[in-house]
């Protein structure tokens, strides 16, 4: 049987015709991109910005300025605050670690206990923790718990548990179960399996992925203060409220400090591990 | 007397899908070194899981030390478990525990939480996992991770750890199939000498038909769900071995 060779100017024709189709379609769909741009742009930029009080490009350029003189009177009212942080980060870490626990357990479909319920709980925490920005979550405990480091602490652990749980229950699912089969064959409880089975196979993820959530929570505490919680983004909203904007910028380089050295000891605190 | 009744076994593994044991019968007494043999596909591996019921069976009736298995509740089948000592085709440990570590976890089953938790296991079990692992040869590396040894190596920490349970049967999926021949004939004599000295007997599931007529004083012959042969390994003609081994000629 042989195959009908197609008239190379038909097979010619219907290639021009198809690739001229394609060019116009992805020229509407540029134009449309392109309009829907200039919309947005003048919706926002044009329509939204108070022209008439922005002043010259002397008032803008003076204004900037003014964020570069360095208030370094205020540097020894930072160290308290800057600890503050610290401390929230580490204890919010700690915190959502432990409440991490039985949300990786509900939410890993090897190990829950019950596929039904518990495992789209599981799941459901997880986005729950996720979907919620660390700033609505610390409104949320300062209206439930009072200013201070503590809605800090609670806001930054009920955040961490969204990323924590998912990659350790990813890591349980992803685990050799030929060990796990050992103990349950020595005759091991359902606790002995996971402890001996289970976590040797996970712990380096586990304390991997803790080191980083840690080294976001830094980046997290330090805004805390914006709605009254705590650590050095209080001092921030002070310094801004004042219009000190030399102190604003000390506030912002000692947060930038403080995260670099969260960089620094994550970084060596993941090589030790791994 | 048998120590191991089984009794019209069969599995599978879902309601509707196909079945894998057919409808076993045999018995295994307090002296055999057992081993079974057949093709790929045969229903070894389940066979040997459904004793410890890291398989459930689903029809028939196994009876192991004048209890019946299928009956137990969760608590019962855990102090059952704990007298069958089991080694794997893959070994099984746990690669980021020290050997010592994987040879006490064959203590579990007698650990309360709290040791459990620190692995802080009692002395005379310590003085036995030092014994076991200077017999199977590795007194120098009590210490080291799982993963840094050879298979054999790895077999052998195995074989510790089934030991250490104290086991009254000992049930072997292909124990010797990830290992070179010469490893593998080293392994299975350890183990030969080691169930004669505690008096164990053994059920072997075993690839390897020759090093089966060698190690085993008994064999039963499966194909494809059934029992095609059942007699001592003395007993074995070239003819059984051709039936049972007939579906992978076809």
């Amino acid at each position: 049987m042989s195959i009908a060779a197609p008239t190379s100017e038909h097979g010619f024709e219907a290639y021009l015709a198809h690739k001229r189709s394609r060019r116009i379609n992805n020229w509407l769909i540029v134009a449309g991109g392109a309009l829907l741009l200039a919309w947005c742009f003048w919706d926002t930029i044009m329509f939204d910005t108070d022209w008439q009080r922005m002043g010259g490009a002397l008032g803008i350029g003076g204004t900037l300025a003014r964020f570069f003189q360095v208030d370094w009177s205020l540097a020894p009212k930072l160290v308290v605050p800057a600890l503050e942080t610290l401390m929230m980060a580490t204890l919010g870490t700690l915190l959502g670690c432990f409440l991490s626990l039985p949300v990786a357990w509900f939410g890993a479909a090897n190990v829950t206990p019950s596929k039904f319920f518990f495992y789209p709980l599981g799941r459901f925490l997880m986005v729950l923790s996720r979907s919620i920005h660390e700033i609505i979550w610390a409104l949320l405990f300062v209206g439930a718990v009072g200013l201070g480091a503590l809605p800090g602490i609670l806001a930054v652990a009920m955040r961490s548990v969204g990323f924590i749980s998912k990659i350790t229950a990813e890591a349980i699912e992803n685990i050799d179960p030929k060990p796990v089969e050992a103990i349950r064959a020595v005759g091991g409880n359902q606790f002995q399996v996971m402890y001996y089975g289970i976590v040797p196979q996970i712990l380096p993820v586990i304390i991997g992925t803790i080191i980083f959530e840690w080294d976001i929570n830094i980046r997290r505490s330090a805004i805390m203060g914006l709605v009254g919680a705590g650590g050095l983004g209080l001092l921030f909203f002070r310094q801004m409220a004042m219009f000190n904007y030399g102190g604003v910028t000390l506030v912002v380089l000692a947060v930038f400090l403080l995260i670099a050295i969260g960089e620094v000891v994550s970084h060596f605190a993941r090589k030790a591990v791994i | 007397m048998a120590i191991l009744e089984v009794r019209n076994l069969k599995v599978s593994y879902t309601a509707s899908g196909p079945q894998i044991l057919k409808g076993l019968d045999f018995d295994v007494d307090g002296d055999d070194f057992c081993a079974v043999i057949g093709p790929s596909g045969a229903g070894k591996s389940t066979l040997i899981r459904c004793i410890n019921r890291l398989v459930e069976p689903s029809e028939g009736d196994i009876t192991l030390f004048g209890q019946s298995v299928r009956a137990l509740g969760a608590g019962d089948l855990r102090r059952l478990r704990r007298r069958i000592g089991m080694i794997f085709q893959e070994f099984n440990l746990v690669n980021r525990m020290s050997v010592m570590d994987n040879v006490l976890s064959g203590r579990l089953g007698y650990t309360g939480p709290v040791r459990s938790f620190f692995k802080a296991f009692p002395r005379e079990d310590i003085d036995r996992a030092l014994h076991l692992l200077e017999r199977v040869g590795l007194s120098d590396h009590v210490d080291k991770r799982a993963d840094a040894l050879s298979g054999g190596q790895r077999q052998r920490v195995g074989i510790a750890r089934a030991l250490m349970q104290k086991p009254e049967i000992l049930l072997l999926d292909e124990p010797t199939s990830a290992l070179d021949p010469k490893i593998s004939r080293d392994v299975m004599g350890l183990i030969r000498e080691l169930a004669a000295e505690f008096k164990v007997p053994v059920l072997c599931n075993i690839h390897d038909v020759q090093l089966a007529l060698e190690t085993c004083n008994r064999i039963i012959g499966m194909q494809d769900g059934y029992k095609k042969f059942d007699g001592p390994a003395q007993g074995m003609r070239k003819q059984d071995l051709d039936e049972i081994y007939a579906m992978e000629v076809l």
